[in-house]
C-alpha cells in the first residue's frame, strides 16, 4: 500500500510507550514500524515531495472527549492508521459551535494532512455566516454516521403521539430540551413548532445526557434526542418515541413513524462526516477517502456502530456524502430563513 | 465476605495481563494527573484506540485505573508547587501548599493519599452494592436542584479563607465574572470574547489555576530571593502519624459521602465535589480559623471528595449509560467501541465485565495507596530544592501545561494574566480560594438559574415546589446566618449575665 516514511517515528512518545506496553502484537507492530522508519529515513527523503501522506494526519473535531464526534473519530483512527501507513491524530478544537475548529483548519496548509470533522452544527454556523469558511470550501471525503433525531417523551406522559404533542403546544408552550442555542436539536424543535403552529419554550442543556436525565425527571416535556442517546431508554420502556425526524423508518425503531409520513416535512439527523478544504489535490483526497473508509470498515468501528445502535449503512464515500452535504446545507439555510435568523 | 460478584474478582486477579495493565494504568494516571495541562480525560481519550486491541475487561479496567489514579495525581503538584495538576486538585492547594511551606510536605502528601484511597474505595463499594438503585438519584436532579447546590457552595464564599470577609466576597465576584466569559448556554450570546474565537468556549480552568497559584507564587518567591530562607529540614519527608489520620477520619468519611453523591450527578464532577468537600470540612472543623494556613483537614476534605466522585461518576455511566463526568464519558465511549451498551441491561448480561471494572478500580485504589505513601517520601524532597532552582523549572512546567491543554497561545496569555493579577491581589490581601470557588461554581449557578426560570415559566415561586432544592437553600441560609445569629444570641445571654452581675 502506501509507503511508511519517516513519519512513523513522529508518533507521540507517550503514545508509543503505551502501545509498547500493551499486547505483544502491538509491540511487534511498533518495533517493526520503527525499523521501517529508520530504513526509510534515507530513501524516503528523496520521495517525500510526491509521497502522500508525508506526515501525520490530523482530524480536527469540535467536540470534547467522550462525545459522539470524538468517539467516532477515535474509533476510526485504528483502521485508518493501518491503511494510510502514517499516524492519524484527533485534534479537538472545542467551542463556538464548530467555529474554533473551522478557524483552526482554515489556518492549516491545504495539503491533505488536515481533515475536518463536519456535523450539522458546523453547517448551521456557516449558514449564519459565522467562521472563516463557506460551504464551497468544504470538499467531501467520507461519511461515518447518520444518527437521526427522535422526538421523545417520557413513557408515562399524557402525550401519546405527535398529535397530542401538537395539541399540548396549542395549549401552552412545549418545554423542549435541547443542546446549545442554534444546535441541531434546537433548530429541529423550532422548525417543527413552526410547521405545526405551536409554541415552543426551549430549555438548553450542556449535553444529550443532561436532556435525558431531565426528560426522565420531568423538568421538560419533550426533546429531539439522537437515536444513540435515547435508544436505551426507549427499549427499556422509559421513553416513548413519537416520531423519527427522517423520511424513511429506521432499523432500530421499525414501529415508530417518521415525521414525513405523519405530514410534517421536517428531517434532522446528526450526520458526521469528514472533509478537506478546497485546494487539496485530487489524488490526496482519493487516498484519504480510501484510508478513512478502511478505518470505518475496520471491525472496531463496526462494533462501535452496532453497540451504539447505529446503522452500518451510514458508511459512505465522497459521492454519497457530497450530495448529502449539499442537501444538509440547503436544509440548514432554509431552516435559518424560516426561523428569521438569516435573510434569503 | 458478602461482597457481590466476588467470583468474578478471580478473573481480574489471576490474569497477569489485567494486573499488569492496572499497574501501568495507575502509574500513567498518577503522572498524567500530576502534570498540569494533562488531564485524565485527555489521557483516557488518547489511549482509547489502543485499548481496542484488548478484550473488554482488561481494556476498561485499564482506563478505569487510569481514571482513579489521575484524580489522585493532581494533588501531588498542588501540594508541592502550588500548581494543581488538574482542576479537582485546586482545593487541595488551599491548605496543602501552606503545609509544604511549613515543612510538612510528606504529612500533606500522606494525608492526601490516605484520603484519596478511602474516598475512592468507599465510592467503589457504593458502586458495587447500589449502582442501579442510586443511579435513579440522577433523575431527581434538575436545574433547580443544581442551582440550590451551587448556592450552598457559594454560601461559604465569605469565610472560605482566613482573609477579610469583604475581600473574599470581592474575590468570589471576580471569579464569577471570569466564569461569564464565552457563549452563554441559555441565550447563545457571546460575552467578553472580544472577537477571540478561543474564548467562545469560556476561559479554561487550568491556565487560570496555574497562573493564580503557581505563577503568583513564583513572582512572590522572586521578591524574596535576596533574603535568607527559612530552612526546611528533612522533617518535611515525614509521613502523617496515625493520630493525624485519626483526627481527619471524620472529615474523610464525610467528604467520601459528599463526593460519591456529587459524582453520581451527571452534570457535576470532581471539581465541584472537592470544593464542597473543602467547605464542609471547614464548616464542621472545631478550628475553622486554621484553614488556609495549612490545616490537615483542609487537605483530607477535598481529596477524599474528588476521588469519591470518580466512583460516583461511574454509577450513572454504567447503570444508565449517562456519563457522570468528562472522563467517564470517554470510558463510556470505550464500552461502546467494545460493542457493549451500558445501562441496566449491562448488569444482567455482563456481570463479569462490570465486576471486573469494580475490582479493577478497587485494586487501582489499593495500588496508589502504596505508590502514594512511598512516593510521598520521594516527592516531598522537592520541597528541599532551593527556590532559585525550583521555581524557574516550575515556570517552564506552567507554560507547557497551559499550552499543552489545547495547543493554544491564548491559554498561555490567560495564565500569565492570571499570575500577574494574582500577585496584585495577594499584595492587597485577597486570597485565591474565593476566586477559584467563584470560577468553578459560576457557570453552574448562572446556567442552572436561567434553565430553572425557563422551566418555571419565569416564576420564582417554582422553587417552592422542589423539596431537594429547598433543603439546600435552608442549609445555605444556616451557613450564612448561623454564626452571626449564634453571636447575637450569645451577646444577648452574656448581656443578661452582666446585668445580673451588676
Amino acid at each position: 500500500m502506501f509507503q511508511a516514511t519517516g513519519s512513523t517515528a513522529r508518533l507521540a512518545p507517550g503514545v508509543d510507550r503505551e502501545c509498547g506496553r500493551t499486547p505483544a502484537r502491538q509491540r511487534l507492530v511498533g518495533a517493526f514500524g520503527l525499523l521501517l522508519a529508520c530504513a526509510a529515513a534515507g530513501v524516503g527523503a528523496v520521495h517525500a515531495q510526491e509521497e502522500f501522506p508525508s506526515g501525520p494526519i490530523d482530524i480536527v473535531t469540535h467536540a470534547s472527549p467522550g462525545g459522539g464526534t470524538d468517539t467516532t473519530a477515535r474509533t476510526i483512527l485504528t483502521g485508518a492508521r493501518e491503511a494510510l501507513g502514517t499516524d492519524v491524530a484527533v485534534i479537538p478544537r472545542t467551542g463556538g459551535g464548530g467555529i474554533v475548529a473551522m478557524s483552526y483548519a482554515a489556518g492549516r496548509p491545504r495539503d491533505g494532512h488536515t481533515v475536518l470533522a463536519i456535523t450539522p452544527t458546523h453547517l448551521f454556523a456557516i449558514a449564519r455566516g459565522q467562521g472563516p469558511l463557506t460551504i464551497e470550501d468544504l470538499v467531501p471525503v467520507a461519511r461515518a454516521t447518520d444518527d437521526p433525531l427522535v422526538v421523545t417523551v417520557r413513557s408515562d406522559s399524557a402525550v401519546g403521539d405527535i398529535e397530542d404533542l401538537v395539541a399540548l403546544g396549542l395549549e401552552r408552550p412545549i418545554k423542549w430540551g435541547s443542546t446549545q442555542v442554534g444546535s441541531i436539536d434546537h433548530v429541529a424543535g423550532a422548525v417543527f413548532a413552526q410547521i405545526a403552529g405551536t409554541e415552543l419554550s426551549v430549555v438548553p442543556f450542556a449535553g444529550g445526557g443532561e436532556i435525558v436525565t431531565n426528560l426522565m425527571g420531568g423538568s421538560i416535556d419533550a426533546a429531539g434526542l439522537n437515536l444513540t442517546e435515547a435508544l436505551q431508554q426507549i427499549e427499556r420502556g422509559e421513553f416513548r418515541a413519537l416520531a423519527v425526524m427522517a423520511e424513511e423508518r429506521i432499523e432500530a425503531l421499525p414501529d415508530t413513524p417518521t415525521t414525513v409520513e405523519l405530514g410534517y416535512d421536517v428531517t434532522f439527523s446528526t450526520v458526521r462526516g469528514y472533509v478537506v478544504l478546497r485546494g487539496t489535490a485530487e489524488h490526496e483526497i482519493e487516498i484519504l477517502e480510501s484510508g478513512l473508509l478502511a478505518g470505518m470498515n475496520h471491525p472496531s468501528y463496526l462494533a462501535y456502530l452496532d453497540g451504539a445502535g447505529l446503522s452500518r449503512s451510514a458508511i459512505a464515500g465522497r459521492e454519497v456524502w457530497g450530495a448529502q452535504l449539499e442537501q444538509l446545507y440547503g436544509d440548514a439555510r432554509q431552516a435559518m430563513i424560516d426561523l428569521g435568523i438569516i435573510r434569503p | 465476605m458478602g461482597l457481590p460478584g466476588l467470583e468474578f474478582a478471580a478473573a481480574v486477579f489471576t490474569d497477569p495481563t489485567v494486573i499488569g495493565l492496572i499497574v501501568v494504568g495507575t502509574l500513567v494516571g498518577v503522572i498524567v494527573g500530576a502534570l498540569p495541562g494533562l488531564s485524565s480525560s485527555m489521557a483516557v481519550a488518547l489511549l482509547l484506540p489502543f485499548s481496542l486491541y484488548l478484550d473488554p475487561i482488561p481494556s476498561i479496567a485499564f482506563l478505569a485505573a487510569l481514571y482513579c489514579a489521575g484524580t489522585f495525581g493532581g494533588s501531588i503538584t498542588a501540594i508541592l508547587i502550588n500548581a494543581p495538576g488538574a482542576p479537582p486538585a485546586a482545593a487541595t492547594a488551599f491548605d496543602g501548599y501552606p503545609m509544604a511551606q511549613k515543612g510538612e510536605a510528606g504529612r500533606a502528601l500522606g494525608t492526601a493519599t490516605v484520603a484519596s484511597v478511602t474516598g475512592g474505595m468507599i465510592s467503589v463499594l457504593v458502586l458495587l452494592f447500589a449502582a442501579p438503585l442510586l443511579a435513579r438519584v440522577a433523575y431527581s436532579f434538575g436545574p433547580p436542584e443544581y442551582f440550590a447546590l451551587a448556592v450552598l457552595g457559594l454560601s461559604m464564599l465569605a469565610t472560605i479563607s482566613g482573609e477579610a470577609r469583604l475581600k473574599n466576597l470581592i474575590g468570589g465576584c471576580l471569579g464569577l465574572l471570569i466564569a461569564t466569559v464565552g457563549i452563554d448556554l441559555t441565550t447563545g450570546v457571546d460575552r467578553f470574547t472580544f472577537g477571540v474565537p478561543e474564548l467562545l468556549d469560556g476561559i479554561h480552568f487550568i491556565p487560570v489555576l496555574i497562573g493564580l497559584f503557581a505563577v503568583t507564587e513564583l513572582l512572590t518567591q522572586a521578591q524574596h530571593l535576596g533574603r535568607k530562607r527559612s530552612v526546611v529540614t528533612l522533617a518535611a519527608l515525614k509521613l502523617p502519624s496515625l493520630a493525624d489520620i485519626r483526627s481527619v477520619m471524620g472529615t474523610i468519611l464525610r467528604s467520601s459521602g459528599i463526593g460519591t453523591f456529587i459524582g453520581i450527578l451527571p452534570a457535576e464532577g470532581s471539581t465541584v465535589a472537592a470544593m464542597i468537600g473543602y467547605n464542609e470540612a471547614k464548616r464542621w472543623s472545631p478550628r475553622p480559623e486554621t484553614f488556609g494556613s495549612g490545616a490537615i483537614a483542609g487537605v483530607a476534605g477535598p481529596e477524599a471528595a474528588n476521588n469519591a466522585a470518580t466512583g460516583g461518576a461511574m454509577v450513572p455511566t454504567l447503570a444508565l449509560g449517562i456519563p457522570g463526568s468528562a472522563t467517564a464519558a470517554v470510558i463510556l465511549g470505550g464500552l461502546q467501541v467494545q460493542g457493549l451498551r451500558p445501562g441496566p441491561f449491562l448488569f444482567e448480561e455482563q456481570p463479569a465485565l462490570l465486576y471486573g471494572i469494580f475490582f479493577a478500580m478497587l485494586f487501582a485504589n489499593a495500588l496508589f495507596l502504596v505508590i502514594g505513601l512511598i512516593g510521598a517520601k520521594v516527592f516531598s524532597r522537592l520541597s528541599l530544592v532551593p527556590p532559585a532552582l525550583l521555581w524557574p523549572s516550575v515556570l517552564v512546567l506552567c507554560f507547557v501545561g497551559a499550552y499543552g491543554l489545547e495547543q493554544s497561545m491564548v491559554d498561555v496569555w490567560v495564565m500569565i494574566a492570571a499570575g500577574v493579577l494574582g500577585l496584585g491581589l495577594k499584595r492587597y490581601g485577597f486570597a485565591a480560594a474565593p476566586i477559584v470557588m467563584g470560577l468553578v461554581l459560576g457557570g453552574l449557578v448562572e446556567t442552572s438559574l436561567a434553565q430553572s426560570m425557563i422551566i418555571f415559566d419565569q416564576q420564582w415561586a417554582g422553587f417552592l415546589g422542589r423539596p431537594i432544592a429547598l433543603v439546600f437553600f435552608v442549609l445555605a441560609l444556616g451557613g450564612i446566618a448561623g454564626a452571626p445569629a449564634l453571636g447575637i444570641l450569645r451577646r444577648m445571654l452574656s448581656g443578661a449575665d452582666s446585668k445580673n452581675v451588676s
